[in-house]
Order: structure tokens, then sequence, then C-alpha cells
């Protein structure tokens, strides 16, 4: 099923730093976007001998966590680090010392799943000195129906605020533009539209649009120009 | 307006201002304090108050100050904080003042845990504080649901003025779902408030207590207070049916996001020939009992299976509405578990099983 999710209508993303942190507001889809992003990259060949790994830095949410996915990701030999026993559960601002270590020595390819806006990216400034030695790639993930991200404006404003508190300057934009099920081509593509003219006004790189891969089956190729990773939902409802 | 993602927290703040509840006092405690970091943002908005008090006792009584100049007050909080909050509360509802309290649920008891749970039911509709008191209470099951029922809420609060608590689990308040709000508001006419103390320019001055030293008197507010809930129950009975037919052999009661386990649950074993249909309560206070009885007494339904995320409260409400006529049996998980629905499934089976071989047997 996983080599299924593969789209074959559009380029695949690119990613080329080892360190990759992933940030947004809160409930733009940023660790289903990371989760989905450590799985693509441990089934694409080019990447093979080289460890990837997901850090949960979500500090801000309690529930509907990256970590709630690492028994799956562990199949797929991607690595995580997070607190063990009934820490794994607290809403507690637990940074493991490994963390720092992961990002330090990086090896492979490592996916940095951080909590939303800038309250959730602040715990990026504690671990600033270390991204500075490393290599890293800030992204934002954008979500057009997102109260505060529904207009360039409000981008432009989730962008000054997350690099403020996280002393980190951002690379790239991913478009993640959703409703969860109520999802359609539209959405999907309006959410492109408003990437393109946040890239075109920060210099930011569009990086990619992530979408279900049912919507994507039903979007024509030519309307999409930029590369786009499919997502599988890993952070289900548990009636879903 | 278009629909927009939202968070339950966030969704459930929004809908407040919608309704022109524009005085928000706060002390926060996962999982509900979203609520509290959205408001901070968006109440200077309006021109609206944010106030963060220094814990949830402060909170409930800075509620009870403001719902007595007659303005649409809340609060937000999780089951300890809400602990918190009960004296002030009995004081609101004795002295008939409308508020709206939401109780984003954890597990208890005690401090307990941060995960969803379904244990405060007996806290939200059996008092809580103390004296002959209820609150109205609404347990919406989707985001879109708790925007509803929170404007709601408001209305409902003014029109019985009285206390309304809106529940859900922590996951109403932690997901993400798609919701579309009203541009405006719109409710029925509401009566004036007469009572509301708003400075006594040109008029005599008005007292707004719950202390009434004359037994006569107290046990004349009692009464008064007890018609009001009478009423209620006349008028404020919420619930609804989810393949309810001739052909269930069980009947589900859940309430909340369990519900919409059940939900799953009751397709997946619809495909293996086994009708189940559901029952959701939306106001727990008043609760549908008539409506359980009608539905339970059905010659269909050989038993009532209530399900809750807790060690079994609500059961209490439905045993009482079956009156003996059905077996009702309970199954749950509590502490932050949520069952799933291969769980419910399983419990299915277990009842359909055994009540095949008590035929054979007969």
């Amino acid at each position: 099923m996983l080599t299924d999710s593969r789209s074959q209508k559009w380029e695949l993303p690119q990613i080329e730093k080892p360190i990759n942190i992933i940030v947004g507001g809160y409930g733009s889809g940023k660790s289903e976007v990371s989760v989905n992003l450590a799985r693509y990259l441990a089934l694409d060949k080019t990447f093979v001998n080289r460890p990837i790994s997901i850090l949960d830095l979500d500090i801000v949410n309690p529930y509907f966590r990256s970590r709630e996915a690492s028994v799956e990701l562990e199949k797929l030999g991607i690595g995580s680090i997070n607190p063990e026993g009934a820490e794994f559960y607290a809403d507690l601002p637990i940074i493991l010392p490994q963390i720092r270590g992961a990002i330090e020595t990086a090896e492979g390819t490592v996916i940095c799943d951080v909590g939303g806006d800038d309250v959730g990216a602040r715990v990026l400034s504690s671990l600033a000195g270390s991204f500075h030695a490393a290599t890293y790639d800030m992204v934002l993930v954008l979500n057009l129906s997102r109260p505060f991200t529904s207009n360039v404006a409000g981008c432009l404003k989730t962008i000054s605020e997350i690099e403020f508190s996280s002393r980190l300057k951002f690379s790239g934009i991913i478009s993640n533009t959703h409703l969860m099920d109520d999802t359609n081509e539209e959405i999907v593509l309006s959410g492109i539209a408003l990437s393109k003219e946040v890239s075109k006004q920060t210099g930011l790189k569009l990086w990619f649009v992530s979408a279900e891969q049912k919507i994507l089956n039903i979007i024509e190729s030519a309307y999409i120009d930029i590369p786009v990773l499919p997502l599988n939902r890993s952070l289900l409802k548990p009636w879903e | 307006m278009a629909k927009i993602l939202m968070k339950g927290n966030e969704a459930i703040a929004e809908a407040a201002i919608k309704a022109g509840g524009n005085n928000y006092f706060c002390y926060p405690i996962t999982p509900q304090t979203e609520v509290a970091e959205y408001l901070a943002k968006r109440m200077p908005e309006v021109g609206g108050v944010f106030l963060q008090g220094e814990s949830e006792l402060a909170v409930a009584n800075m509620i009870f100050g403001a719902a007595a100049t007659g303005k649409r007050v809340f609060t937000t909080s999780s089951s300890p904080g809400i602990s918190l909050m009960q004296e002030a509360i009995s004081y609101m509802a004795g002295a008939e003042l409308p508020c709206v309290i939401v109780n984003i649920m954890r597990g208890g008891p005690g401090l307990g845990g941060i995960l969803p749970a379904q244990s405060d039911y007996f806290q939200s509709v059996k008092g809580g504080g103390h004296g002959d008191y209820r609150l109205l209470v609404l347990a919406p099951s989707t985001v879109q649901e708790a925007v509803d029922l929170m404007m709601l809420s408001f209305h409902l609060a003014d029109k019985y003025s009285n206390p309304v608590m809106m529940i859900g689990d922590g996951m109403i308040g932690q997901m993400m779902e798609p919701v579309e709000f009203p541009d405006v508001y719109e409710e029925p006419e509401l009566p004036e408030k007469t009572w509301a103390i708003t400075g006594a320019k040109g008029r005599k001055p008005r007292v707004v207590r719950s202390l009434f030293l004359d037994p006569n008197k107290l046990e004349n507010n009692s009464w008064h207070l007890y018609d009001k809930y009478e009423l209620m129950k006349k008028n404020e009975v919420r619930f609804e049916k989810y393949k309810v037919n001739d052909k269930n052999e069980i009947l589900i009661v859940s309430y909340g996001t369990m519900a919409r386990i059940c939900q799953t649950a009751i397709d997946e074993i619809e495909k293996e020939g086994v009708s189940i249909g559901l029952f959701r309560p939306i106001s727990l206070f008043p609760f549908p009992q008539d409506d359980i009885f009608t539905e339970a007494s059905k010659k269909n339904i050989k038993n009532v299976l209530v399900i809750e995320m807790s060690t079994g409260q609500m059961i209490e409400d439905v045993e009482r509405a079956v009156v003996g006529k059905k077996k009702v049996t309970f199954f749950g998980r509590t502490g932050g578990i949520v069952p799933s629905p291969e769980e419910v499934i399983k419990k299915i089976k277990e009842m359909v099983s055994k009540k095949s071989k008590t035929k054979k047997k007969a």
C-alpha cells in the first residue's frame, strides 16, 4: 500500500539538508506532513543507507502528536527519540538530552516536528545553538483553511513571529491546505496559489504541496507545477 | 461564511464571541488551554474582556460578579479546575445568574491525567456543588456541534437565568475538524434582565444574592428553581438517533465523541448482518429519559448497552429511564483510554452470541 501512495503524476520532493525543521501554525498539518515525509524518505531508494529519524519537538499539544506514529515508523527503520513511560503522555516541556545529540551529530536525515505557532516554535530557540552547528532547512507548513493563515498578511505575520521566537530563519514553504474530509481540488489548488504568493513576497522556496492521495487522484497533472508529497494519514481519530 | 479548519477549543472560543459572549475569565489547564490562548488574541479585537485569574476559584467568582451585571460571561476549564469552581456555580444557580461553563474533561479523580475522559458526568448533571440546583448540560460529539451548542448555551442560560454547562471529552477540545460559523447568531427574543446590576441611577437598587435566612423564603426559592428545571425537562431535551430501526437487536446509548466510535462499530458490524441502533443524548440534563424508554421498550430490543469513557455514570440515568424493562449492560474504558471500535464490536458480539446460546437452550 505504501508504495502505491507514490504519485507518478508529479515530481517528488527533494530533501537536501540533514536537518529539516517542520514548523507552522496550529493545525497546519505539521505532524502529518512530518510523519509522511519521514516515511517517503525511508522508502526512497536514493536514501538507502542514510538513516531517517523523526524528532517530536511538540511541547504544546497534548494529543495527536507525531510520537503516536513512532511504532509504525520504527517498522520502516525510522528512528525517533521520545520520553519513556508515563512522560510519553505528558504535556510537559520535555526535551531529552539525546535530542541535542541527534541534531548536532545527524548522520542521515532528521525531520523535526515542532509544535504550532510562535509558542510551539519557542522550543527551537533553546536548541538554536545545536541547529546552527548543523545544516538545516526550516520549512513553514501553510494551511489556507486555518483562521490565522487564511491570507498573505496572516502568513507573513506567522513567519515573523516564528522566526522571532525560534531564533532560526525559514528557507522554504510546504503547501498543505486541507479541510480534513471536506478537502477538494479547489481547496488544494487555492492553497498552492497562496503559498506561491507568500513565496514570491518572502523569497522562500516553495518546496512541495502535500495532500491526501485520494484528492491527488482527481487533480489533473497540469494543474500542479511543483513537487507533490502524497499523504497517507497516520494520526487518526479513534473512529476513523 | 466558508468552512475553516479549527481545533475544538478554538472553535468553542470563536462560537462564544459569535453569540456575544465577550466576557471571558479563565485559568489554564490541559486539555482546554487553547480556548484561553485563542481568546487572548481575539478578545482585544472585539473589545471584549479576557482575564486570567490567579486560580479557578477566583475565576468562578469573577464569573459570578460579571454575570450579575447581565452581560454574557463564560469560562472554560477541565475536570480538576471545574471541581474548584463548584462553590461559585452553586451560588450562581441559587442567585439565578446566567453563565456558560465549558468542561473539556480529562481523566480523574484527583489530578488524574491529561487524556480524554467522560468521568465528570455525575458532577455535571447531579449538582456538583451544594443545594437543590441543576445545570443545563449539553454534550457535543463534533467540533461543529460544539460551535452550535456553545452559541445555544448562551441563549439557554439567558432564557432560564441559570448556568449552562457544555461538556466534551479532551478530544472535542483537541481535534481539528472543518467548521462553519453563521455571519450573525440569530436567536429568539429573550426577556429583559430586570435583575441586572447596572448602577442604580434613576431606579431602585437591585440585589443579587443566594442568601435567604428565612427558611420559608429559601424553600420558596428552591421550589421556584425546581419549577424552572421541570420547564427545562419539558422544553430542552435534545438527542440524536443513528440507525435506530425495528431490526435492531441492541440499543447503544452513548454521548460525545464516544458515540462516534460506536457509529463506526455499528457500521462495521452491520456488514456481518448484526443490526444495532445508537441513541445519543445531546442534553444530559434534561436527560432524554422518555425517549430512551420508548426506544428501549420496543419488542426487537433485547438489550441496552451503555458505553462511556468512565467506569459507568450515565448508565444510572439510562437504568432509570428503562425502569427494568430491559437488561442494561455497560462497557467503558477510563483514565484516558478511549475504547476502540474493535473493542465495541467485541462487546456487541459477546452479547449477541450469549443471546443466541440462550435461545438454543430454550
